[in-house]
């Protein structure tokens, strides 16, 4: 690897905070409840979130919610590159469950759904990103 | 932050900062031990060096090797009396376990000549092997020996064998984790790549982080066989040399365990473009979840469920049965480092008990913020406990059960609380379904074991019933429940055979046609319709 492209990729890799506080605290009770339900779920049985660097983090976490997000719309999801393909395979596998254990889900219409994930995307960056106590998330290293 | 400061680490207190008691509303924002940092002086640790963590754990379980240490002899410790890795060719490398027995007068004069004469003689001796790793030490790492220069020259005399030098001397990291991350990045630099290995499947995979403890990797080998998939390499469990040597060829890393081989999936990632996807061979749900994924990933899901479905008939009533007796027992669930995660929802989940505490010996805090999401509210987590801890922790807690390693694992037993082995475990394998049920098996046996009860009675003094006999576990474990339980035709305990892994090492399995080949046959088709 050449000097420049080692010096993207560490610029790349360097901790930048997205969020300063919980971004659920101001929302509503029930975006709140809401989005609890699909958290829990995905610190009890998920290992996706919790990739040891936060650069990595943030890549896992807006490629498998963003698919979710898809997947739940009924949109087609491309998945050009087999990176692209395993963030789809635990897409599938979450939408499932939501689909399953929260069938209110079902009944939102797309733009909620998207609304809704992305308060998830949010609160799931500020517990295993922003707001972990975590100290090794700011490694740029593996 | 809710820090729990131990009595009798009051004199230490910097350790207040290594345990946390997740209360109510706490999340990974307010409630993590610190974590992977050197072992506070004055606390006398249960950890590994990082020497143990490159060798013991994550180098030696490959199978057709050689494995040597340069240092002295009593570095080599742990083999077949410690360690369960076991492999496909009668164990070899369980079985033989090899050291240079550095003495005082190799630190004064040098140990390289007797590195090169040890390697020769170890070639000599086992003439079919050809594979090698030599493992540095803190003795030889400390005078300087260039164990590179010594392995280049035998590779140069001795065409046809290949050496790997892995360079974790014992001092080289807080615990057994920097070694891991020291042989991962050594192994990726110095070996993935050198072979060309031979693709029969459409779908492949490395499967890493998997150590095949008491059959584990076979058992979830079978599975992936069963599916059509070649496993390329298994990182390392009964792993061969050659074939990690290979592993820059697959289409997908599976990972297991990733506190001690992230590092290569991630490496292989960064590399080769090869993905990760993180795995958990315990437990139904989550089992069956790592299989569908996998069968997602390459198009062939229908394969993966025609096996959950399979397996899940077959075993799932005698999960219920253990399930149904261990509601609410009180877990420990204390292991070195990943299994705090892979276990502590699926055992509360599916066989029904409570984790009380987690702890982690050499984990990181990526691991307690796995297992800390996974368990519930007054779990007490602590990182690299000592023994003192341990014991005010179970006087605190009051387990009914605690899984950890041995040395503490006999500890508890000497304050009455059953334990198994986390590490190296009881009766494995406890992954797959059939595992899953003889992990349930093992934990029902340890709390009910009428030993218990024996064991508190003191002959000297107390006195000794003769009116009645010994209670069974049945006995005590049944005493309560309800009858649709008890007399229950459906649930049962289990009804495997003692060893569940030997028959899969000659099993068939079923040919699925490549694509490639289909492609062809659907051509030859056109041009005969044509």
């Amino acid at each position: 690897m050449s000097v420049t492209a080692k010096q993207a990729k560490a610029a790349e890799r360097k901790y930048q905070p997205i969020y300063t506080s919980n971004p659920l605290a101001d929302c509503d009770p029930l975006t709140q409840e809401r989005v609890g339900q699909l958290e829990n779920y995905i610190m009890k049985h998920c290992l996706w979130q919790f990739n040891s660097r936060g650069w990595d983090r943030r890549k896992q976490n807006a490629g498998i919610l963003g698919k979710t997000a898809q997947l739940l719309c009924g949109e087609p999801v491309d998945n050009p590159t087999p990176l692209e393909k395993c963030y789809w395979v635990d897409a599938v596998c979450l939408d499932r469950a939501y689909r399953e254990l929260f069938p209110w889900i079902t009944t939102l219409p797309a733009d909620e759904i998207k609304a809704l994930i992305k308060a998830l995307h949010a609160r799931l960056d500020w517990l295993t990103i922003d707001g972990s106590l975590n100290t090794e998330l700011i490694v740029q290293n593996y | 932050m809710p820090h729990h400061e131990f009595e009798c680490s009051k004199v230490i207190p910097e350790r207040k900062q290594h345990a946390v008691i997740k209360g109510k509303g706490e999340d990974l924002t307010s409630c993590l031990p610190k974590g992977y940092l050197n072992t506070i002086p004055g606390s006398i640790s249960e950890r590994g060096c990082a020497y143990c963590g490159a060798k013991h754990v994550i180098g030696t379980p490959m199978k057709d090797v050689i494995h040597i240490s340069h240092g002295p002899v009593g570095c080599t410790y742990d083999t077949w009396q410690t360690k369960r890795y076991i492999s496909d060719n009668d164990n070899y490398q369980l079985k033989y376990t090899f050291a240079t027995d550095v003495k005082e007068k190799h630190i004064v004069f040098g140990a390289e000549k007797l590195l090169k004469q040890n390697i020769l003689e170890a070639f000599k001796a086992f003439p079919k092997i050809k594979r090698m790793t030599i493992y540095q030490t803190c003795a030889t790492a400390l005078i300087g020996d260039d164990i590179d220069a010594i392995a280049q020259e035998v590779m140069d005399e001795l065409p046809g064998v290949d050496i790997f030098v892995c360079n974790s001397p014992g001092f080289a990291g807080p615990s057994q984790s920097g070694g891991h991350h020291k042989i991962n990045i050594a192994w990726i630099n110095q070996k993935v790549g050198t072979l060309e290995p031979e693709i029969t499947s459409d779908y492949v995979i490395n499967y890493v982080g998997e150590y095949n403890i008491q059959g584990d990797q076979e058992v979830m080998t079978d599975f992936f066989k069963r599916m059509g998939i070649q496993v390329l390499s298994t990182f390392t469990g009964n792993g061969s040399y050659d074939d990690l040597r290979g592993m820059h060829r697959a289409h997908l890393n599976v990972l297991e365990c990733a506190r001690s081989a992230e590092y290569i999936c991630d490496e292989l990632r960064e590399r080769y473009g090869i993905p990760r996807l993180d795995i958990d061979g315990f437990g139904f749900k989550a089992l069956g979840d790592s299989l569908r994924k996998i069968g997602l990933f390459f198009g062939i899901e229908e394969r993966a469920e025609a096996i959950i479905a399979e397996e899940t008939a077959r075993w799932q009533p005698e999960l219920d049965w253990y399930k149904a007796r261990l509601q609410g027992k009180k877990v420990c669930l204390w292991p070195g480092g990943s299994k705090l995660w892979h276990w502590a929802n699926a055992i509360q989940e599916e066989m029904g008990v409570k984790v009380v505490s987690v702890y982690t010996k050499f984990g990181h805090q990526g691991d307690m913020e796995k297992g800390i999401s996974r368990c519930g509210e007054g779990a007490l987590a602590i990182d690299d406990p000592n023994e003192l801890e341990g014991l005010e922790a179970l006087e605190m807690l009051k387990p009914d059960v605690i899984f950890t390693g041995k040395r503490p694992g006999e500890m508890a037993k000497k304050v009455g609380v059953p334990y198994l082995n986390a590490h190296a475990y009881h009766n494995g394998p406890y992954k797959g379904y059939e595992g899953w049920v003889r992990f349930a098996r093992d934990i029902y046996n340890a709390i009910y074991s009428p030993i218990h009860q024996l064991a508190m009675v003191d002959i000297s003094k107390d006195a000794i019933p003769t009116d009645r006999g010994f209670v069974t576990r049945r006995m005590l474990s049944d005493k309560g429940l309800p009858e649709e339980i008890t007399s229950s035709t459906v649930l049962s305990p289990y009804t495997g055979k003692f060893d569940s892994v030997s028959h899969l090492r000659t099993k068939t399995y079923p040919d699925f046609p490549r694509a490639a080949d289909t492609a062809g046959d659907a051509e030859e088709i056109i041009a005969v319709v044509e």
